[in-house]
């Protein structure tokens, strides 16, 4: 799949950084660039970035190396310069966000947050001293669904099928989901647009920031950005009158009730969900009762066989 | 007799000008210790109830304050808003530096404003409001401080400047 050229990373992503590692990643080259995953800065610990599928570090001269341990190490300095930089100086203006362990950037990207929990009572209230930061790239790799319309969207083309992503972790489902998203919104010759909403409940499918889909998730989508799928789904099917209900990564028992309704509702709902096959799938008490109640007509299995977005299988059971 | 008429009036009037002046600056820095103290409450409002972004907040400040008061604040903005890596920390020092230079506050003053840097914008909303209230609260006892001054220096400083003045011109002639 293609990442995230050069000027984009300058544009996007290393205004956040502080100057020495904003210095080193200046460095990184075109095709690093563009399979460039995440970056990663832990207190103490060689700075760290995931190209592809493999984990480098970048020496004091800024060239990229697998011996992680010669790399340049991460100075508190770094965490407080990028966490300011990140939350414009304003940490309190981002107590949502930091309670969920991440904050979402302009151009969709995701940053992870750790350090020291602050509880109030069983919930948490807040971080501080944060410790660790993992940026997230987001990427969008259109037409990348383009070979699923045909399968979701079924014979007649008039209306779209339940589906369930099923992916292990990192193999794109959620870059799936967003293209799915964007190709049902613009519709085509062949399979008239539908009018989408995307249940974001972690800033990830639309890359909102501020409300506002940094993505191209199409014309015709609404985003509920930050609301939990359960509630999300019901609110959608009673206020934005959806063709199609898109969310990520289902698995608790509220979800399967609302998908339920949607279904009852006669909406259709794209979802994905965490697992390498139906095999696993099914050994989870809530996704058996799930699949059991025949809600969704097709599953997509994922695999990173030839890359992310490597379609294993696609199962029917209608 | 006309040249020595005018020597003694100038340099009793120039003494007496820098005298004044002297008060002034008593007068001053209470106004400006007490528009300081509105201008932070108007700015921890922005922060604690409408979560305005620090860059913005610290500029709406200064269109609510005045001169030299919203130096301060202005500074504080424009560098953040000028997106160049600094935190909130470095702008409001500069923000301090500039204010310095123009305003009657003196070290204390301006060292319990310092005091708050590391923390400006760095915490929760209900962080932000207790390092706020700390700080009015401070300003206001500067405040107390400052009117104390302002009755025993602003006297001192307007008459001293004339007498000062006399007393120099009985020793020239």
């Amino acid at each position: 799949m293609p990442g995230l050229g050069k000027e984009l990373l300058k544009r996007e992503i290393l205004p956040f950084f502080a100057q020495p590692v904003k210095h080193l990643l200046l460095g990184l080259g075109e095709d690093s660039c563009l399979l460039l995953e995440e970056i990663r800065l832990r207190c103490g610990q060689p700075l760290l970035l995931k190209v592809g599928d493999r984990d480098y570090t970048l020496d004091s001269r800024g060239r990229l190396s697998t011996d992680i341990f010669s790399g340049y190490v991460i100075g508190e300095e770094d965490i407080y310069r990028t966490i300011a930089a990140i939350s414009d100086n304003s940490l309190y203006a981002f107590e949502e966000e930091i309670r969920r362990g991440f904050i979402t950037v302009a151009g969709g990207h995701r940053v992870g947050l750790a350090g020291q929990v602050v509880l109030q009572g069983e919930l948490v209230k807040t971080m501080k001293d944060f410790s660790s930061l993992c940026f997230r790239i987001a990427r969008e790799v259109k037409d990348c669904a383009l070979s699923l319309l045909p399968y979701i969207n079924g014979g007649s083309g008039r209306t779209s099928i339940n589906t369930l992503i099923i992916s292990p972790p990192r193999c794109g489902k959620t870059t799936i989901l967003r293209d799915l998203a964007r190709l049902l919104a613009y519709g085509s010759q062949r399979f008239p647009a539908r009018n989408v909403v995307i249940v974001d409940e972690r800033s990830e499918l639309a890359g909102s920031y501020r409300g506002i889909p940094q993505l191209d998730v199409g014309p015709r989508t609404d985003v509920l950005d930050a609301c939990p799928k359960a509630q999300g789904m019901i609110m959608a099917l009673r206020s934005l009158s959806p063709q199609v209900i898109i969310t990520d990564e289902i698995g608790r028992q509220e979800d399967v009730t609302a998908i339920q309704e949607c279904v009852n509702a006669g909406v259709a709902v794209i979802s994905s969900v965490h697992a390498s096959n139906l095999d696993e799938l099914q050994k989870r008490p809530v996704m058996r009762e799930l699949l059991s109640t025949q809600a969704f007509k097709l599953a997509v299995i994922l695999s990173r066989q030839n890359g992310p977005g490597h379609i294993q299988d696609i199962v029917r059971w209608d | 007799m006309f040249f020595k008429t005018m020597g003694i009036a100038l340099i009793i009037g120039g003494f007496g000008a820098f005298g004044l002046s002297g008060a002034r600056r008593f007068e001053r820095r209470v106004d400006e210790l007490k528009n300081m103290r509105l201008a932070l409450g108007f700015l921890e409002k922005e922060i604690t109830c409408t979560y305005t972004p620090l860059s913005r907040a610290l500029d709406r400040t200064a269109v609510f304050c005045e001169k030299p008061v919203s130096l301060l604040f202005q500074e504080g903005a424009d560098l953040l808003q000028a997106g160049e890596g600094i935190t909130a920390g470095e702008a409001w020092r500069k923000g301090l530096k500039k204010l310095a230079r123009d305003s009657s506050l003196n070290d204390g003053d301006l060292q319990l404003l310092n005091s708050v840097a590391a923390q400006l914008g760095m915490s929760d909303a209900k962080e932000q409001k207790k390092v706020f209230n700390l700080l009015q609260e401070e300003l206001r006892m500067q405040e107390e401080k400052a009117r104390d001054e302002l009755k025993s220096g602003h006297k001192l400083w307007a008459y001293g400047g004339f007498i000062m003045g006399s007393v120099v011109v009985l020793l020239l002639i």
